[in-house]
Parts: C-alpha cells; sequence; structure tokens
C-alpha cells in the first residue's frame, strides 16, 4: 500500500474515484456517502465508536433516505454479537427488507460505506479486498489529510526563562526529575550575546524581551514528517490521523530506543527505572470506572495508552496533552496544554495550525499584530465607555483625556495609535473568529476593532492631524505608517522552524531569534532547581549505575 | 609444513577426547555466561538504569552504548566469518578449506551473540514477540532496525543451512566413529541421505556462498547495518556513504582474526599442525592486513571530508573523534598491525603463529573499541548539540562490561560443545588435502577402507 497515497481507503485512490463515480450515477448524495465512508471506515479502525457514527450522521441520513435503521448505542452489543463486521451489519440496516439487491444497497447507503462493506462482502467471494481493516492495522503513516494538526507558535521574545512551562508540564503528567518533556533554555552564540554583555539589538521596541537572554522553548515539535515515527520498529510512536498528534504507545513500545537516537531535537526521555509516581497515582485515575474521569492513564479511544509519564522500559517525550485535546478534561481545555496555561507572558501560542483563524496561525502569519492585540486588548475600553464619554466634535486629544479621566478606563495615545493600526492591518484578513478554539488572538482583535469603530463614530482617527498625534504619519500610505507603527511597538520577529533543512516539517514555529549552529546553552534567567527541577538526568541515573566511577567517561 | 597425512582420525578427536583441559575451558566459559546472566536478570528487575547510559540532549547522557558497539561487532564478526567460507567454495581457496566449517561455526556463534545483545538492550523484551512481528509488515517498510532483524534472520537461516548440508557429507562417512550417544541428533541431520545427493549438495552450497557473497556487501555489513545509523539525518558523526564499506572492511577484519584465533586454539588442543599448516595463518594474516589497510583507508576517507572545511556539525564530530584517546588507541593498534604484517610479508622469517595470535587480538580489541565508540560518538556531538549537557557523559557499567565476558563465553561453549558433536575441519579438506580429488571416486574408495 502506498504510504503517499491520500485516499481513506485501503485499496486506493483508484478505487474510490471508481465507488464515487458508482454513487454518482444515483440519486442520492455523493459528499455525504464519501464523508460517510471516510467516518465508516474510522470505525473499523476503532477510531470511532458505532454510537458517535450514528449520531453524526444521523440527521443528514434521515433528511436524505428517510429513515436511519444504523445500529445505535443501545444496538451496539447486539452487532458485536453477530461478529459481522461493522461494515456488514451497517450494510444489512440499511438493507432494511432484504429484497434489494447487494449493488442497489450500495449505491443507496453511499459510496463510503459501500467501500468499506465491500471488504465484508470480498471476504466471502474471496474478493482481493478481503479483511481490510485487518490488512490496514495500525497506521503508521498519516493516510487521510485531516483538517486538524495541532501546534505551536511560540514567541520567544516573549519568553522570560520563568521555567512555569517546564514545571506545570511536570506536574500535569507525572514527569520524573530530569524528564523535561519541555524544555526552556537560555543560549548564546557569536551574533547573539546572552544577557551578560548586555544589549540585544535585535529589537527595537518596549514591549518584548522580557528578558535580556535569548531563549529557546523546546517541547516536542511534533514533526509531520517525524524520523522517531519512520524508524520506529513497532509502530509504538505513531501519529493519530485525527489531529498530528505523534505520539508512544506505552503498552506496545519495546525500549530499543531508536526514536531518540532518530530524533534531531532529542525530545525523547527514557524510563530508565521505575517512575516516581505509581500508575495508582496518575492523576484523573480517581474513578477508572467513568470513561471521561480517565485522563491520563488508559489512554486513547480507550485502546492506546499514549498520555502522562512512561511506565519502566519505554520511551516518553512532549505528548501535547492529548486527553485534554479529546476533552477528557473538560470542554475548557480542548485547544490548550498544560504549558500553554501556565505561561505568564503567553509565549506559546497553541492551537490547530492548518486553522488560519487559530491563535498559533494568526501569531505566525501576523506576528507583529498578533503581539499588539494580545498586549493591548486589555487596556482597550469598551464601545459602551467611549459612548457615554466622547461627543460628537470632539478632538481626538479631548476624546482620549474623557475616556482616560473616568473610572471605567485608561487610554493614552499609545493604545489608540496601535489599536487604529491594527484596525488598518486586519483590513485585508481574516478577522472571524470563528467557533473553533484557540481562536482568543482574533476574538481579543475583535475587542479593539469594536474599540476602534466605536470612537471613529466621534473621531476622524484618519484625519491629518490624529495621523500626526498618533504618529501614524510617518510615510503617507496609511497602510505602510500603521505597519511602522505597529513594528515600533511590537517589534518585528522573524519566525523560523527549528533544523527546518532536515526535513522534519515540525509544526511548532518560533518567533525570534534563531539560534546559530554554534549556538550553545548559558544558564538562563531561573535556575533549573530553584523550581525544583533536574536539568542534567544523567546525575540522577548515574546513582544507579553499576559500578559507576564519577568521571570517568569515554 | 608438516609431511604428516591427515587422517579421519584426525578429524574425530576433538569428538572422541575428554581432557582435563576440556573440562576447564567448559567450566570457565559457562562461567562467563552464567555470571552475565545473573546480571542481565538484576537489569531486567532493576530497569537499564544499572547500566551507564542516558537521555542525550538534556540530561547528558548516551542512549545507546556498549550493548548497541557489541552488537554491530559480534554481527560483524558473524557476517565476515560467512564471507570467508563462501570465499572458499565460490572462489576456489582450497588453501582455507581446513578452516572453512570453523568460520561458519563462528558465524553461528556471532548471530547467536548479536540476538542476545538484542535482547539485553531492550527496555521491554518480553514485548518482542508481540509489538516487533505484530507490527512487522508495515515496520518492515520504513524501520532500518526492523531491515536490521530481517536480514539477520535470513542470514542465521542461510548460513544455518550451510552448515547443515556440508555436514550431511561428513557424519555420514564418519558415522561409525561419532559417539552412539548422539545417534539421535545424526539421524536427523543425515535424514534421507544418500550419495547421489553429494553433488547436488555441492551446488546447492555454491550457490548458497554465492548468495552470501552477493548479499554481504549491498545487504549485510555493507548496507542494513550501517544505514542503522548513517541514514539518520541529524547525527553527523555516523553520517556518510562510507559507513557501508568501512563497515564491511571491520566485519571482515574481526572475523578473520576471530577465526585466527579459535584455529589457533584448535590447532594447539589436537595437534593440527598438519592441519591448519602455518600456511594457512600467514595467508589469513596477509588478508588481514589488506582488509585493515581499507579499513585505515576509508577511516582517512571519512575524517578527512569532516575536518577539511567540513560543515559546522561533521567538523565538530569528526575533530572531537580524532581527538578522542581511545580512538587514537584504536586506530594505533590497526596500524602497528598493518605494520607488522607488511613486515612479516616480505621477510618471512618474521612470522610466528605467537604474533599473528598478538595481532588478532589487537584488531579486535581496535574493531571492539571502534565500534563502541562510533555509537557513543553520534549521541556526543549531533547537529543540534545547543544543550549545556550534550556532550554527555558515558562509561558502561559492570554489567555492560560483564556482558562481554558473557557473549564470549556464549560462543566459546557453541564451539565447545560443536566439537563434540561433528568434526570441526571438513572431512572434505583433509581428502583434498591427501589429493584425493573427485568426490564420487573415493567415497566408494572409503567404504572399502572402512
Amino acid at each position: 500500500m502506498s504510504t503517499d497515497d491520500e485516499s481513506f481507503h485501503p485499496l486506493g485512490e483508484e478505487w474510490e474515484d471508481e465507488l464515487e463515480s458508482m454513487l454518482d450515477d444515483t440519486e442520492y448524495d455523493s459528499e455525504l456517502g464519501m464523508k460517510m465512508a471516510q467516518d465508516a471506515m474510522r470505525v473499523t479502525e476503532g477510531e470511532l465508536s458505532e454510537a458517535e457514527f450514528h449520531d453524526r450522521y444521523h440527521e443528514e441520513v434521515m433528511e436524505e433516505f428517510g429513515e436511519d435503521e444504523r445500529p445505535t448505542k443501545e444496538a451496539y452489543e447486539a452487532a458485536q454479537e453477530e461478529a459481522k463486521g461493522t461494515a456488514a451489519s451497517m450494510l444489512e440496516k440499511f438493507d432494511g427488507d432484504g429484497e434489494e439487491t447487494r449493488r442497489e444497497t450500495m449505491k443507496k447507503m453511499g459510496v463510503g460505506a459501500a467501500a468499506v462493506g465491500m471488504g465484508a462482502f470480498g471476504t466471502a467471494a474471496d474478493g482481493p479486498e478481503q479483511s481490510l481493516a485487518a490488512e490496514k492495522g495500525p497506521r503508521q503513516e498519516t493516510t487521510e489529510e485531516s483538517d486538524t494538526q495541532w501546534g505551536m507558535t511560540i514567541d520567544l521574545d516573549r519568553c522570560d526563562g520563568c521555567l512555569s512551562c517546564m514545571t506545570a508540564c511536570s506536574q500535569e503528567n507525572d514527569l520524573d526529575q530530569g524528564v523535561n518533556w519541555m524544555y526552556v533554555m537560555a543560549w548564546e552564540d557569536e551574533n547573539h550575546s546572552g544577557a551578560s554583555d548586555g544589549g540585544n539589538t535585535d529589537t527595537n521596541s518596549q514591549f518584548n524581551r522580557l528578558s535580556d537572554y535569548n531563549m529557546l522553548v523546546r517541547p516536542c515539535q511534533h514533526c509531520t514528517d517525524a524520523p522517531c515515527e519512520k524508524v520506529c520498529p513497532t509502530t509504538a510512536r505513531h501519529t493519530r490521523d485525527k489531529d498530528g498528534l505523534v505520539l508512544t504507545d506505552y503498552d506496545v513500545c519495546i525500549g530499543c530506543r531508536y526514536c531518540q537516537v532518530a530524533c534531531p531535537y532529542g525530545v525523547n526521555y527514557f524510563q530508565w527505572d521505575d517512575p516516581d509516581v505509581a500508575y495508582e497515582d496518575i492523576d484523573g485515575l480517581e474513578d477508572p470506572e467513568d470513561p471521561d474521569e480517565i485522563t491520563h492513564a488508559e489512554y486513547e479511544h480507550g485502546e492506546r495508552w499514549v498520555d502522562s509519564r512512561a511506565p519502566r522500559g519505554v520511551m516518553s517525550k512532549c505528548t501535547m496533552c492529548p486527553s485534554m485535546q479529546d476533552g477528557k478534561q473538560g470542554e475548557e481545555n480542548v485547544g490548550t496544554t498544560a504549558c500553554e496555561t501556565a505561561c505568564p507572558p503567553d509565549a506559546i501560542q497553541f492551537g490547530n495550525v492548518k486553522d488560519e483563524a487559530s491563535d498559533p496561525s494568526q501569531h505566525r502569519e501576523y506576528p507583529t499584530k498578533s503581539r499588539a492585540v494580545i498586549d493591548i486588548n486589555a487596556n482597550v475600553p469598551s464601545p459602551d465607555v467611549v459612548d457615554s464619554n466622547v461627543s460628537d466634535g470632539d478632538s481626538l486629544e479631548a476624546a482620549i483625556e474623557a475616556i482616560d479621566s473616568t473610572e471605567d478606563a485608561d487610554l493614552d495615545e499609545t493604545t489608540v495609535a496601535v489599536a487604529k493600526a491594527i484596525e488598518i492591518q486586519s483590513r485585508d484578513t481574516e478577522t472571524d473568529p470563528g467557533d473553533e478554539e484557540n481562536n482568543s488572538i482574533l476574538e481579543q482583535q475583535q475587542t479593539v476593532l469594536e474599540f476602534v469603530t466605536a470612537l471613529e463614530e466621534y473621531v476622524d482617527l484618519e484625519s491629518e492631524s490624529a495621523r500626526e498625534t498618533l504618529d501614524l504619519d510617518q510615510v503617507d500610505d496609511i497602510g505602510n505608517a500603521a505597519q511602522i507603527r505597529l513594528e515600533q511597538y511590537a517589534g518585528d520577529p522573524s519566525s523560523f522552524q527549528l533544523l527546518e533543512d532536515i526535513g522534519t516539517n515540525p509544526n511548532v514555529t518560533y518567533l525570534g531569534t534563531q539560534p546559530g549552529p554554534e549556538a550553545h546553552q548559558v544558564e538562563g534567567p531561573t535556575k533549573y532547581e530553584d523550581v525544583d527541577l533536574l536539568d542534567k538526568r544523567q546525575e540522577y541515573l548515574d546513582k544507579e549505575t553499576v559500578g559507576h566511577v564519577d568521571g570517568v567517561s569515554l | 609444513m608438516s609431511t604428516k597425512e591427515p587422517t579421519e582420525a584426525d578429524i574425530l578427536r576433538p569428538i572422541n577426547t575428554l581432557t582435563k583441559k576440556y573440562f576447564i575451558l567448559y567450566g570457565a566459559a559457562a562461567l562467563g555466561l552464567v555470571a552475565f546472566l545473573i546480571a542481565w536478570a538484576y537489569q531486567l528487575q532493576q530497569g537499564l538504569i544499572v547500566t551507564g547510559l542516558g537521555d542525550w540532549g538534556s540530561g547528558g547522557g548516551s542512549t545507546w552504548g556498549l550493548y548497541i558497539g557489541a552488537f554491530i561487532w559480534w554481527v560483524g564478526v558473524a557476517h565476515g566469518g560467512i564471507i570467508l567460507s563462501a570465499a572458499v567454495r565460490l572462489l576456489g581457496m582450497d588453501r582455507y578449506m581446513p578452516i572453512a566449517r570453523l568460520a561458519e561455526m563462528t558465524t553461528i556463534g556471532g548471530l547467536s551473540a548479536a540476538g542476545f545483545y538484542i535482547l539485553v538492550h531492550m527496555g521491554r523484551p518480553d514485548r518482542m514477540v508481540t509489538s516487533v512481528i505484530g507490527h512487522y509488515h508495515i515496520t518492515v517498510n520504513n524501520s532500518p532496525l526492523v531491515w536490521d532483524v530481517t536480514v539477520i534472520t535470513a542470514y542465521f537461516v542461510l548460513s544455518a543451512t550451510y552448515l547443515g548440508l556440508t555436514l550431511r557429507y561428513d557424519i555420514s562417512r564418519l558415522r561409525d566413529d561419532l559417539p552412539d550417544m548422539f545417534e539421535p541428533v545424526y539421524k536427523i541431520m543425515t535424514i534421507g541421505y544418500s550419495e547421489k545427493e553429494d553433488q547436488v549438495i555441492d551446488r546447492m552450497v555454491w550457490w548458497l556462498a554465492a548468495a552470501v557473497i552477493i548479499m554481504a556487501p549491498l545487504l549485510l555489513h555493507g548496507g542494513v547495518i550501517p544505514w542503522l545509523f548513517a541514514l539518520l539525518p541529524a547525527m553527523p558523526a555516523w553520517s556518510g556513504g562510507i559507513q557501508g564499506p568501512m563497515f564491511l572492511s571491520i566485519a571482515l577484519m574481526s572475523a578473520i582474526s576471530g577465526v585466527m584465533i579459535i584455529s589457533y586454539a584448535f590447532r594447539r588442543a589436537y595437534d593440527w599442525d598438519h592441519i591448519i599448516t602455518d600456511d594457512i595463518f600467514r595467508g589469513l594474516l596477509l588478508w588481514l592486513g589488506f582488509f585493515t589497510l581499507l579499513f585505515l583507508w576509508f577511516q582517512l576517507q571519512a575524517n578527512i571530508n569532516g575536518v577539511f572545511l567540513g560543515p559546522t556539525n561533521s567538523a565538530v564530530a569528526a575533530e572531537a573523534k580524532m581527538a578522542h584517546p581511545l580512538y587514537q588507541l584504536a586506530m594505533g593498534m590497526a596500524f602497528l598491525t598493518l605494520v607488522y604484517i607488511f613486515l612479516q610479508a616480505i621477510r618471512p622469517s618474521l612470522f610466528s603463529k605467537k604474533r599473528a595470535l598478538v595481532a588478532s587480538v589487537a584488531i579486535l580489541s581496535a574493531t571492539l573499541t571502534e565500534k563502541i565508540l562510533f555509537v557513543v560518538e553520534g549521541f556526543l556531538h549531533p547537529t543540534f548539540d545547543i544543550y549545556a549537557n550534550t556532550p554527555g557523559t558515558y562509561f558502561p557499567s559492570a554489567i555492560e562490561w560483564l556482558s562481554l565476558v558473557g557473549t564470549a563465553g556464549l560462543v566459546a561453549l557453541l564451539f565447545l560443545n560443536l566439537s563434540k558433536l561433528v568434526p570441526v575441519v571438513e572431512l572434505h579438506a583433509i581428502e583434498h588435502m591427501r589429493g584425493d580429488h573427485g568426490h564420487s571416486d573415493d567415497a566408494t574408495e572409503q567404504e572399502v577402507e572402512a
């Protein structure tokens, strides 16, 4: 089976196309059929429960066919007993009175579900496509394009090296000392000196540079082309189709450590001895009977254990909190990670990097504007405050004065200037936050835009005098002027990915200064031991080494 | 050279004698193996933390170490052994016929030791079957480690078949002089034997030998084993197309040295001066010199490519490797051995079997050192070496060192056991040395003699 093939069906694209054209010949909705087919495949692979499948398409099926006799949650166990395979039993339900031919049935239910069903029929007919799900097995590569890919944009200029993310990660996942899934370091190289030499010249704004250090924040990069996954001899290291997270199945890993060898970033940590936190004490296992309570251990669709610290003898690394993404820690935690939540200056923006409206995408594509939005949105007065304090004909200065003098708000020219610049800069871009998670930047931008709109009811912010007051007159073109103003405020960070030339296609993007090839770590603003973290794990491991002699090394 | 005529009695001597020295050696080898098995049990109980290994990166350790280094070293010995034997058959190097079977047995021993290392190295060896074989059809498309296990298994089957087929000829002819207590084993090994098959077996063995010779450089020690390392994207100490030839040269050096040591031991123990002759040692020494020369040449290529205007990452890795005292020691040993081999070639009086033995031990130590260093160097100087704790530290723990003793004991036990069961020198070889050519003819003759 070609791994490049992006078809969802194990028999490949051609097969799908054939079935799709078959479906096109019917009076039924091809698109619905293909969508159902895709999910039906996922049912056969155990990624989706039958009940979920049923629920997802109930309305559409009713609309299309006028009936929906597929197995429901209640019918689930009975269907299992029939042991005819998911697809076959689903087909039967469609088949209703049993008088329709197989082909008609297939057409009726939609080509996709039929494609799955063919597997079951093919077994009897000795067709080439027998036992589809078995042939496919647990997947190594992403074969279907999901529209979700969790990832991060990390603003290194905003990182003040407080290590809150590291401790949060460690607590969330019950990690051993020295197992630093999230790792934050300060660094220097020839072109970028550290705090000791003072004066970084990369940026020119008050806004960023929360510390004098060059920082690097290193979670797992959750690469699209993950070398660790490629080399794994067991498929324990795998990429989840539904959201691109690269995870380790703790029940399959044999502990050969080849993933750690192949990872160019050094994000893996092996469990050399028994973990400090016993299995029973892992968070979220208080009520093992309630599946929604199992947040950490025994996890992923109830089948694969991928979250929290690893047991002895297997590999672990940053997971980007899959139990949160799957809603097992409450809806409010979907689209967040422990490190993101813990980060005081919001340097970490986690979300769906394929969604243009998501925080990581916004931060990556419009770093200057997004920084400004994150920084000023809390200080922006609400439209009500504007309405009740400003009257027609007020000058800009008077309006600012009027708002600033109230108890409800603080306002200065800089805030207005930056808000106006944001408004100008967002004219040609997506502004609708949508209803997905991780859209806080666009939501915050909405707040800013509402303020600008409210203020402009009374004051012309694009008049010559207003532009002068707001420092938006450096160049004639107002778009360029806005950009310059925002850069003055928030800097204009370059973006990069770590080791881009290695070809791993990481899903973490950085804003700020890229460490050169000779960059080396230096002591950062916060010492690891001050926040109860162990940096050099070898110090701990050496204690248990049989016949260890201090200071002797190859 | 000895004037004594080699006889069947000569090659049967190991089987039909039982000496005190044998028991002492057997006890020592068994003790080594058992000691390591106990150590391994402790490792299984405590976890791999009892080794000197750790996490590369922020952890300041080395992910792989002696276990993997020794693993590829043993695989090298094994691969070289079978190449040696195949060359004898395929290229008609009749001079080395008396040691061909020792080389094949070295292969079986080496592969056993290597396979054992795979288990010892794992965090969860209990899952080998379910996790590896269960997903084989997927992982074989990607994982060099799975390719590795695949070719090693293929190789083991190939070598065992090869050895098993050639043993049928000997056992069926010498059966009357073989101990009765192993009768069932001999029965199974010679099941369905008839003299008519000799020619067929000859052909089969020839083709197997051809397969070995073709597979070895392409797939085995010139391919899949170095690919475990050379294909990884960000470990400059390992990368480069030179690793294939490099690994192959190391395999041949190690195997020739290993076979020389084993041959020396058998010759001494069973007075085989007239079978494993000085001539064989001289010849092996020359081959050893040839492959050592190649090896040093490849090392030069690898280093020059790094240190002279190399990209930052490979320059750092190459410079660090060259500066390592153990690397210098290993290369020094190899170079001095090469010098000795060269000198004894132009002045034959410099040859002695003891010196050949010393040369073999030096080369084996050099290749083992190089292998372990090679593995560790990768983690010490990765492309992404921003971490303050990289390069990390690693020194093998007592348990890891003991694994060398254990696996050496395992291989020694294999030889000690096999030498009591079957002739370790082929009947063909002594027939050849006596000058009886043509199998069908002398087969009849022998029957008359018997």
